[in-house]
């Protein structure tokens, strides 16, 4: 509870930091909603002009779209310490400043990043969920509700342990964001569309090494009543606890790769 | 047993050196950081760590810290092996880095203590009392609602200072405090230090280039060099060592006088008179006084030892450093 605590009353400072810029938060946090509108303008395009992608109809792919953002954006919104900032941390030195105190190095680093902006994004998405939920007709259950519940807590988890690969590779001080992009925001740019609709080598990237297929599109197809792969009911509650699995994996390795960390300078 | 034990402490580093043209992989050289060091630190003691730029220091506050695991040797700081123990270690030490702030730039700087309170669960009650007396001995009780960006160098210092030792540690570790720092600034923070070490009975471990703060504060100091611990005792006993010249400046009443020196006097003629550097062991000074009188009519005459600064440099000359 207490390192909860702790991290609340971090990300409030940081919070307040941010504000101490007014005018560059703002600007920033609208372009941020230009660049996820333009995103979700891209989806509303293809519903436009095809109706329908492989059976999926205009509603369920703006609910696909929906829990992605959601997701991805709720991740780098809390997590930014892992997502955006802990290559500066090594570089700069910082993270010398975390070991040396009585906590986590995990949770500092998370308790060190958080990027406010990211709110429009997230609104961007609960505007799809609810127009994808609308369109596509789902009637909400408890069950459902949970399944979305916890289908975007584990995307995140996903997330956030997608981006600790990159975190991993910077304690070495090497360079690895390209390879490491083509999960964490290719990621994104792919799964946002309903996974079927791509060839077998992707869908077994994105099942396999980056589960977002479990964690999202197995769990939001159930909520659609249009079964991924006509899978049985209790898939849609068991395969998103892959999230949590990459995510402690990662952690478990990430915590060695700090056994070896370097340090920087004097 | 000491309260810091260090074993034939070791570390290395491994850097990648440039590609060389028609090789496929990079060479890699490993350095040396530390090559078995020793020492014992007493509670309460007030240690200086110099030596110059890379010679290891850092390396040695980052082992004892926690921050680093070593290569070989052993380690233990009041029982605990930093590196193994890390959170239970840390709990007990104080850490100020003089080019890295621990404190959050843009808020107030009590905002940052309040968050440091959370980090070392430190009681509420102890929390205030505490920060009340640091306030008051580093004299920041006005700045407590300026955010840290607006501080100046030597205030910053004191901030930080104070951030580390909010949970009275027993053990503080200063890497370069007194850098960039004006002259009251220094001085001021030489005697809180000073005063802390005698209150509580924190043992300090400072790297420095500073030769003041070492003469101002530590009663022991130890020198490193390419990774080996060279000198360890008193700040006297190591300038005795090597404060072997001597600087004069001498004016003359006559334009030209007829001066014969011996071998091994280095000196050198300008408008202000001469000036020439001896070592009293080889050329004793009142045969010195001798010749100069001899020389003619002497209107001015200084003469001084080296300063520290010149001193530490030619140690580390003498020592191949």
């Amino acid at each position: 509870m207490n390192t909860l605590r702790l991290y609340f009353k971090s990300i409030g400072m940081l919070l307040r930091s941010h504000l101490q810029y007014p005018s560059s938060f703002i600007m920033q946090t609208i372009a941020q909603l230009v660049m996820e509108g333009g995103e979700m303008l891209a989806v509303i395009l293809i519903v436009d002009r095809f109706n329908n992608l492989k059976g999926w109809s205009g509603g369920d792919l703006y609910f696909f779209f929906g829990m992605m953002s959601v997701s991805f954006y709720l991740t780098e919104m809390f997590g930014r310490g892992i997502t955006g900032d802990f290559p500066m941390m090594v570089r700069t030195g910082k993270l010398d400043t975390f070991l040396v105190r009585p906590r986590g190095v995990l949770t500092q680093v998370l308790c060190a990043g958080t990027d406010p902006r990211r709110i429009t994004c997230v609104a961007v998405g609960v505007a799809a969920l609810i127009m994808g939920s609308n369109l596509s007709d789902i009637v909400w259950t408890p069950l459902k509700a949970l399944v979305l519940v916890e289908s975007i807590a584990m995307s995140c988890l996903l997330i956030l342990g997608l981006f600790m690969i990159e975190a991993i590779f910077s304690i070495f001080s090497v360079k690895s964001v390209e390879l490491v992009n083509a999960i964490t925001y290719g990621g994104r740019s792919a799964c946002q569309y309903p996974i079927d609709v791509y060839p077998l080598p992707l869908r077994a990237l994105f099942t396999v090494i980056a589960p977002f297929a479990l964690t999202l599109h197995v769990p939001a197809s159930w909520i659609l009543d249009k079964p991924l792969y006509g899978w049985p009911a209790w898939t849609a509650f068991v395969t998103p606890l892959s999230g949590v699995l990459v995510f402690g994996i990662m952690t478990g390795v990430f915590h060695l790769g700090m056994r070896h960390y370097r340090s920087t300078g004097s | 047993m000491s309260y810091i034990e260090v074993n034939n402490l070791k570390k290395d580093f491994v850097v990648k050196k440039k590609r060389e043209k028609g090789k496929l992989l990079r060479e890699r050289d490993t350095v040396h950081a530390l090559k078995e060091v020793s020492f014992s630190v007493d509670k309460g003691e007030l240690v200086g760590y110099i030596g110059p730029n890379g010679a290891g220091k850092s390396t040695t506050v980052k082992i004892l810290s926690g921050i680093l695991t070593p290569d070989g040797g052993e380690v233990s700081v009041g029982g605990l092996v930093p590196y193994k123990e890390r959170r239970a270690h840390v709990k007990n030490i104080g850490v100020v880095f003089g080019q890295r702030s621990q404190l959050w730039w843009d808020v107030p700087i009590v905002d940052s203590y309040n968050l440091l309170k959370d980090i070392y669960r430190i009681p509420q009650g102890d929390y205030e009392a505490r920060l009340k007396e640091l306030a008051q001995a580093l004299q920041l009780e006005e700045l407590m609602r300026t955010p840290l960006r607006l501080l100046s160098l030597g205030q910053r210092m004191r901030a930080e200072l104070c951030g580390s030792l909010l949970h009275r540690p027993e053990l503080l570790f200063l890497d370069e405090p007194t850098i960039g720092l004006d002259a009251v600034s220094k001085l001021s923070l030489r005697e809180f230090l000073k005063w802390e070490n005698e209150e509580y009975g924190t043992t300090i471990m400072l790297t420095t280039h500073d030769m003041e703060d070492i003469a101002a504060l530590c009663s022991r100091v130890m020198v490193l060099g390419h990774g080996q611990k060279l000198f360890d005792g008193k700040l006297p006993d190591l300038l005795e060592r090597f404060d072997t010249v001597r600087n004069v400046q001498v004016k003359f009443d006559v334009p030209n006088p007829n001066l014969k020196l011996p071998d091994g006097v280095e000196w050198s003629q300008s408008e202000d008179g001469i000036e020439l550097s001896y070592e009293p062991s080889v050329l004793p000074t009142a045969q010195l006084l001798s010749i100069l009188q001899e020389a003619g009519n002497i209107s001015e005459l200084t003469l001084q030892p080296e300063n520290t600064d010149h001193l530490i440099a030619a140690m580390y000359k003498e020592l191949d450093l």
